[in-house]
């Protein structure tokens, strides 16, 4: 099922295929977050005004919860959280836009996030705490290895299908609106691309959020 | 739709590329302004402090400068004010001198004048009474034995009569 109502356009390179709409959408993104980036920081100056408020604001409230999740050692992670916001959001959004559609739309691009966060995550669990990171699958005792597993698996797969069918389903929603509505009755789709808004909003709030929560697991000081 | 291809590697791929840029782009230069404002706020404070106490001691050294400037101008007015007490007893000590010896002189020259009266009111009254006696008597005395005994008549007129007189 590679053809339905949402047309990838799948481009093969060296023997790989790839979904050409996905990662133009993509790139598009990317450019977005970088030009917001850009702009937002251009011109920083020590007595604030403007824009640069909102984004110490920004910066300021992510250290706090950093620091309140993580501890010290999750400022190094603070660039990956707000990039992974940001992206997410515009990614989200991008596909409320007529003609374009969002990166986060396609599994490739959900689940390779999640999976990315959860590898993360067991990483710096290994290096920052080593054998004590892996006994603590196996507690309170041994057997629990299993629940623990499952746990462990369900993480990204959770983290990657709840944002990839949420915005799956606003675009889906929207086109199939469009087709069945007739010109003169534009409600319904205004009122499920306000709703689309919002939930574009919230789920990259909660793959954030949720990304955090996973990370400071690895990463907290254990309270000995 | 649900399918896994190479755009999986691609996503993790572009997405770490993404953060390595705004990393660079927007992050770093934030939280390197925030520690510069830090800084900077911290040194403004440091420095506010160093100010006040500054000007604390400023204030405690004019308020030492005043207070000596107070008890030295008390000073000085105390002593021209004991030097005008001074110069004013003098000046009636002076003064009350100066009416004493006004006085004596004036009661000197009563005492003289008065002396002077009675000196001239004997010889007046010797002339006076040769003259009554002369016409009276009217006979050629002896001259001389008559001044003897209008002297010895005016002695004691002296002593009883004009001596008490008050002049």
């Amino acid at each position: 099922m590679s053809e339905g109502i949402i047309h990838r356009g799948f481009t093969q390179v060296g023997g790989f295929t790839f979904n050409a709409e996905t990662l133009t959408m993509t790139w598009l993104a990317m450019a977005i977050v970088i030009l917001i980036g850009f702009l937002a920081t251009r011109n920083l100056k020590l007595v604030p005004s403007g824009w640069q408020n909102v984004v110490e604001m920004i910066v300021t409230w992510l250290h706090g919860q950093i620091d309140a999740m993580m501890g010290k050692r999750g400022r190094m992670l603070a660039p990956l959280i707000v990039t992974l916001f940001m992206f997410l959001l515009v990614s989200n959004l991008l596909g409320l836009i007529p003609t374009l559609a969002s990166p986060t739309n396609d599994l490739n691009t959900t689940l390779g996030l999640a999976l990315m966060i959860v590898v993360m995550v067991h990483v710096l669990g290994l290096y920052f705490k080593g054998g004590h990171y892996i006994a603590h699958f196996f507690q309170p005792f041994a057997p629990f290895v299993i629940i623990n597993a499952i746990e462990e698996i369900a993480k990204p797969i959770t983290l990657a299908f709840r944002l990839f069918g949420n915005i799956l389903a606003g675009e889906i929603l929207i086109i199939v609106l469009l087709k069945l509505m007739p010109v003169w009755m534009p409600i319904p789709s205004v009122v499920w691309l306000m709703f689309s808004i919002f939930i574009s909003c919230v789920h990259a709030v909660i793959f954030t959020m949720l990304s955090m929560a996973y990370l400071a697991n690895a990463l907290k000081e254990e309270e000995e | 739709m649900i399918e896994l291809n190479a755009t999986f590697f691609a996503q993790i791929l572009n997405f770490l590329i993404l953060v390595a840029i705004l990393r660079a782009v927007a992050y770093k230069p934030v939280v390197r302004m925030l520690k510069e404002r830090e800084d900077k706020i911290a040194e403004s404070i440091q420095k506010a402090d160093a100010d006040a106490a500054a000007a604390e001691a400023t204030l405690n050294e004019y308020k030492n400068q005043l207070k000596d400037a107070h008890a030295k101008a008390q000073e000085i007015v105390d002593k021209a004010e004991k030097r005008a007490r001074e110069e004013h007893e003098a000046s009636i000590q002076a003064t009350k001198q100066e009416i004493e010896q006004m006085r004596k002189a004036a009661q000197e020259e009563i005492q003289r004048d008065r002396e002077r009266a009675v000196e001239q009111l004997k010889d007046e009254f010797g002339a006076l009474a040769m003259a009554a006696a002369g016409k009276i008597i009217a006979k050629n005395m002896d001259a001389k034995e008559n001044e003897a005994i209008i002297g010895e008549f005016i002695d004691q007129l002296d002593s009883k009569k004009i001596g008490d007189l008050s002049c």
